[in-house]
């Protein structure tokens, strides 16, 4: 079955369907149209300026272009993370968070892109692009729940963290349930779409593939594995990005150095 | 008295922006002494504990424990490892009660006296609370009152030689008060460091250092 090419002035129409919540959004003076405006026209730029890069990242498929290509996506999602998390952007956490993220789609790549997948070339452009953007866009989200979670709980809890040091626990039992509650809550989201998906949405990729002319089957198997890849991923650059920053956030008396947070 | 004091605090200079709360002050606590600070709100009780506990840095002179230098982060830590403090907040822990109790003995440090069921019950019916009812209640709906015998079971059982109670009995009734004061205070080896407004807590404590006549 091929698949239908839209035309530019096809997807112009679709930009009408925004009438809907700007008028919505307006009615209720809710000051988000000019926000809705420009995340709408950032998006469709980001979008198109990929469209463009990818054509000809495939086109070259060089692993070492893709690999810079993937540490640009990585620097990007480092500052965005730092950023949404309120936290300062200081290089005692640009660097381990850059660390973290590079770290765990290093290892997720190599796990599902060499022994899942078992693609001839490591870096093969058509595979390793979008499962990296699949797999950075959700750490990213995650990153951001957890780190804020855990730097600005801790800061509320600040008796409680100091409690368990006085009780004579070292630093990481100390930070041990902040770590806990961190983890949890960035999990539950990834968590929560595994557990509905298919019944309650069609995943993106899945539907993607679907509408350039794969089987369903073949579909939901890279889904399935997306799914996998994503979760494994976020967790894991979550678990590594608080503990790397934990080695440069706190001072010797093993108090948190509070500058690094925005509030 | 000792030659070593178990802590000292010599010409210690602290300040809060420009809000100075220690100048040019000295103290001295050997092993033993059941301490209590007392002084107005804002004298300076709650951040000599912080000053000793190491969360926070004397802008000049020295704490040292047991003749060391908490300028030392090593002996910090070595001071967490023999203390057990009750924050007047108050906000110790999630989850349930038996939970929070049994937390602090899953650190290194006191894995091998972690207490038995019956400990902590029997401990928790000496400071009038019954351990049926409130073991598994969550801590988080606990009274003040209910809270402070659950930190003062842990501060107990955690069975360290040096404590450090913030407002201990405030929230508490005349017979708790007797029972915590029995509990804390009737051990000889043990060195407390109190603050406390409660005058029968004050009466328990052998040296009152009156931080608003520092000066």
């Amino acid at each position: 079955m091929d698949i239908i090419q839209l035309s530019w002035f096809q997807l112009s129409i679709a930009f009408i369907s925004l009438l809907i919540p700007a008028a919505i959004l307006g009615y209720y003076k809710t000051g988000l149209n000019s926000k809705m405006l420009i995340a709408t026209v950032r998006m469709t730029l980001q979008l198109i300026f990929v469209g463009y890069y990818l054509e000809y990242l495939f086109e070259l498929d060089n692993a070492w272009i893709n690999l810079t290509w993937i540490m640009v996506m990585v620097i990007v999602a480092d500052f965005a993370t730092i950023d949404r998390s309120e936290l300062s952007r200081k290089k005692e956490l640009l660097i381990p968070v850059f660390a973290a993220t590079f770290l765990g789609i290093v290892l997720i790549n190599f796990f599902f892109l060499e022994l899942v997948i078992q693609l001839p070339e490591l870096l093969e452009a058509q595979y390793a692009i979008p499962i990296t953007g699949m797999v950075l866009g959700n750490c990213l989200r995650s990153n951001v729940i957890g780190i804020n979670d855990f730097y600005y709980s801790l800061k509320e809890n600040r008796e409680r963290f100091q409690f368990f040091l006085s009780c004579g626990a070292s630093r990481s039992e100390a930070l041990y349930p902040f770590f806990q509650t961190a983890l949890k809550k960035s999990a539950n989201p990834t968590l929560a779409s595994m557990a509905t998906i298919g019944l309650v949405s069609l995943p993106g990729m899945m539907t993607g593939q679907i509408l350039s002319g794969s089987s369903p089957m073949t579909a939901i198997q890279y889904q399935i594995m997306i799914m996998l890849a994503i979760f494994s991923g976020t967790i894991l650059s979550v678990y590594l990005a608080i503990k790397l920053c934990n080695r440069t956030v706190f001072f010797e008396n093993d108090m948190l150095d509070e500058s690094i947070l925005k509030n | 008295m000792s030659s070593i004091p178990l802590l000292e605090g010599k010409n210690i200079h602290f300040q809060y922006g420009d809000e100075v709360i220690f100048d040019d002050f000295n103290f001295r606590i050997d092993k033993g002494d059941r301490v209590v600070l007392k002084g107005d709100s804002g004298s300076g009780k709650t951040t000599l504990f912080r000053l000793v506990l190491g969360f926070e840095s004397l802008q000049h002179g020295d704490i040292l424990f047991k003749g060391n230098s908490l300028k030392d982060p090593k002996t910090i830590r070595e001071l967490r490892k023999n203390s057990a403090w009750l924050p007047q907040d108050l906000n110790i822990g999630t989850g349930s009660v038996n939970e929070v109790i049994l937390f602090p003995f899953t650190f290194q440090a006191h894995k091998k006296s972690k207490p038995h069921q019956s400990k902590i019950k029997s401990t928790l019916l000496d400071l009038g609370l019954n351990p049926d009812e409130i073991l598994q209640k969550s801590y988080s709906d606990l009274s003040t009152g209910q809270r402070q015998r659950v930190g003062l079971a842990i501060s107990v059982m955690l069975n360290q030689p040096f404590i450090l109670l913030d407002e201990p009995t405030s929230a508490l009734d005349r017979e708790s008060k007797s029972k915590a004061a029995d509990l804390l205070l009737n051990q000889d080896e043990r060195t407390v460091l109190s603050t406390s407004h409660d005058p029968f807590w004050v009466d328990r404590c052998d040296t009152v250092i009156d931080l608003s006549k520092r000066s």
